[in-house]
């Protein structure tokens, strides 16, 4: 009885309290999923900095919400098993508020629900989107809406290295006209091929060109520049045609037969395959720009570089991918990572506002010039630290020869099963033609009806 | 009266003490998954994880549409019987004889060299494979084979599965060993002195005096190892990923990357119903090809 008393008693003192007592400022939470990732920690970085402004603007409107942001580090190693953590964390109600995705997953979250369609938040905030460079776009829409806004951009790129030319006693006119003898289609995807076994072969580099391990999108430009494409526009169906993809196949086995590309170039770790290019082993990689700014300027995996730009492009020039035939067209590859706002957080509206202040060019700036990667607003392209940094100003003009990945949600797993592919012919356990009935029959057990499969596209 | 309800209770209670945490236990970590796998095998799951209908869809796929399942059933049958013969049993066997043959030290200093592949953790145990076999000038493996004056070679891509064997076998050889010493040091004495006596080898005693006596025990460790390594893919996707291209992919890692790795919940359940069934069908084979009901009888006579 004398408990019973005693909490009466308090729980009465409470309800008078806290009716006396004015209500507390509201602070809201966002959450905010970003996976971990060294080539871009202000991605999650500018989202937290956007909540001051976003503060300070509330507090002159009068409101006493405030924000904070509780960022959370998604532990996977690439942006596909990222996103497939982040759909099992919504499917237990434990999903963020916004999140960083690989635009190509877009459809996907989209397709469930977790996607926002941003259209009318972004007519009403043409402060922070006006002046976002348009293109950035077609890589957020999903049926036609946009539903992500884009975070960066980057080029892809073949990185030679111009010593080893020198080695093997190529002039100078020959070593620095390489990249304008590409993008005028004069050099060939087999011309680059044999040059890179020539290096080899003159004991200039133990391996002639490399790529990454996992299923991922550089190598897609490969496919682009042999004429492949991934979608059908008109039916938004993806698409596997089958000469095409043949092709450049064909050019990874070569590769892998003539020892260009070691073997089991899929089965290495990045440390082996970065560290073989910046110890000077290799002669091509192939990855994005900013991998310029991660290890290859200074001193990271194994050797130390020059930081300058004239020393850097002294020693290392860039390349697209070549065309596949004489006279034929250069392709490149832009894949643009996104926020994503959940639209069944209670929070969407504040959660969209602080993507809305991360875009401006005072924040994005950072992340680019921090990373490398490409501006996204025009007035970004235009700030003195932009043009400062050297690497972005000569990785720009590369965009015109850019292409996106489909935002399919199966294009994930298309691509899954061409690494595979790509796998099984550079390891010599199946021939590109082989491999071409590999995927076709893996396409079509595991996409069913979301992939179309054409013998070419002429 | 009062006398005998009480009992009772206190049987009842006893019952429920006793066998209650361990029936808990099997109902929640291995009936509970299997009725939730066979619930997920027939629905329509995927990557974001919501069930909209079910279906035998999975099923049907698994028994006609999967092209690569035949290539992993091979795949998964060469592992098991090679890691299983060579070292599960046959090596283990070897360390029981040679261990409990050298003196107590020695053999126990043996033994615990043997054992340490299985006390370290499993991603330090595959961490150190990849560096031995590492295909580069540096690989722990190919600087004594530069150092011997041969070239150095690339496992991983060349021998893959002689490497999954080896990396599972020098952990799964423990297991056999510890049992077998302990059943061959039950072996009475006298059997081996009266052999002695009879002028039998060391060969023929292994031959008609150790092996049928342990008997038994290479029986059960057959039967236990066999399922174990049947479901076991850890260390190999630690070491080769399955790689290169389906030649390590055993029947257990293929599940994992079909469910895990793209995202097809419902068929990865649906391939572990698979497994599950002929994990049930191999149990029952050496259940009964052991006659393991035989070991599991009553003694007919009372062991002091």
């Amino acid at each position: 009885m004398r408990y019973l008393k005693l909490i009466a008693t308090a729980a009465i003192f409470g309800s008078v309290m806290s009716a006396l007592t004015p209500a507390s400022a509201e602070e809201v939470t966002i959450k905010l999923w970003a996976r971990a990732d060294r080539s871009g920690p202000l991605r999650a970085g500018n989202i937290v900095a956007a909540a001051e402004p976003l503060n300070a603007a509330l507090k002159a409107a009068g409101s006493d919400t405030t924000v904070k942001v509780d960022v959370f580090e998604g532990p996977a190693t690439g942006f596909d098993q990222d996103a497939l953590d982040i759909l099992k964390a919504f499917s237990v109600n434990e999903g963020p508020d916004v999140y960083v995705a690989a635009h190509e997953w877009v459809g996907e979250f989209a397709k469930s629900g977790y996607a926002m369609d941003m259209t009318d938040f972004i007519a009403a905030n043409q402060w922070a989107f006006g002046d976002v460079i348009p293109v950035l776009w077609n890589a957020t829409k999903v049926d036609g809406k946009v539903m992500a806004i884009p975070q960066d951009s980057e080029i892809r790129m073949f990185f030679y290295n111009k010593d080893m030319l020198r080695k093997i006693g190529k002039d100078e006119a020959f070593i620095e006209g390489l990249p304008a003898m590409v993008d005028k289609g004069e050099f060939t995807m087999q011309d680059l091929s044999n040059l890179a076994k020539e290096v080899v072969d003159k004991g200039a580099a133990k391996v002639g060109i490399i790529h990454r391990p996992n299923a991922g999108p550089d190598y897609l430009m490969v496919f682009s520049s042999f004429g492949a494409k991934f979608m059908d526009e008109t039916t938004g169906k993806l698409l596997l045609p089958k000469a095409e993809i043949l092709k450049g196949l064909q050019w990874f086995a070569w590769n892998a037969q003539n020892g260009v590309t070691p073997p089991n170039n899929t089965a290495m770790n990045w440390d082996e395959i970065q560290g073989g290019f910046k110890t000077e082993t290799t002669f091509i990689y192939h990855q994005g720009v900013w991998a310029t700014k991660e290890w290859m300027l200074g001193e990271a995996k194994g050797a130390t570089w020059p930081t300058d730009e004239a020393s850097y492009f002294h020693k290392i020039g860039w390349l697209h991918a070549p065309a596949a035939e004489k006279g034929g067209e250069p392709k490149n590859l832009s894949h643009p990572i996104v926020y994503v706002v959940n639209p069944q957080s209670k929070h969407a509206q504040l959660a969209a506002m602080l993507v809305a202040y991360a875009t401006l060019p005072y924040f994005n700036v950072q992340h680019a010039v921090g990373s490398a990667h490409l501006a996204i607003t025009n007035g970004e392209a235009d700030m003195p630290a932009y043009k400062e940094a050297w690497y972005l100003a000569d990785a720009t003009p590369m965009m015109a020869r850019s292409t996106f990945i489909p935002n399919h949600p199966d294009f994930g797993r298309y691509n899954g099963i061409l690494f595979k592919g790509l796998e099984g012919v550079e390891t010599g356990r199946l021939t590109p033609e082989e491999a071409i009935d590999f995927l076709a029959d893996e396409m079509g057990s595991e996409l069913g009806d979301s992939v179309t499969v054409v013998d070419s596209l002429n | 009266m009062t006398l005998r309800r009480s009992e009772s209770i206190r049987r009842t209670v006893d019952r429920l003490v006793f066998l209650g945490p361990a029936t808990v236990l099997l109902a929640l970590f291995f009936v509970a998954p299997v009725i939730v796998d066979v619930a997920i095998a027939f629905s329509d799951m995927g990557r974001n994880l919501r069930v909209t209908e079910f279906t035998t869809e999975n099923v049907r796929h698994v028994l006609t549409g999967d092209r690569r399942l035949v290539g992993v059933m091979t795949t998964t049958f060469i592992y098991v019987v090679s890691t299983l013969a060579i070292f599960n049993i046959g090596y283990g066997l070897v360390l029981a004889l040679a261990t409990t043959a050298l003196p107590q030290r020695t053999g126990a200093f043996f033994r615990a060299v043997w054992l340490l592949p299985r006390m370290s953790p499993s991603v330090v145990y595959a961490l150190l494979w990849s560096w031995v076999v590492a295909p580069t000038d540096y690989g722990l493996l190919n600087q004594i084979f530069t150092a011997l004056g041969l070239s150095p070679i690339d496992m991983k891509s060349n021998a893959p599965m002689l490497l999954i064997v080896l990396a599972n076998g020098f952990i799964g050889a423990s297991f056999g060993m510890i049992i077998f010493t302990s059943a061959i040091r039950s072996i009475p004495e006298h059997l081996f002195h009266a052999a002695r006596v009879d002028g039998a080898g060391e060969l023929a005693i292994i031959r008609h005096v150790t092996l049928p006596a342990i008997r038994w025990q290479l029986s059960f460790v057959t039967l236990y190892q066999a399922l174990a390594l049947l479901v076991s893919f850890e260390y190999i996707w630690l070491i080769t990923d399955g790689g290169p291209f389906y030649d390590t992919t055993v029947w257990a890692l293929y599940v994992y990357k079909r469910a895990f790795g793209s995202g097809q919940y419902a068929y990865g359940a649906a391939l572990s119903l698979g497994l599950v069934l002929i994990g049930i069908a191999v149990a029952l084979l050496l259940w009964r090809f052991f006659d393991m009901r035989a070991m599991l009888q009553k003694p007919r006579i009372e062991v002091a």
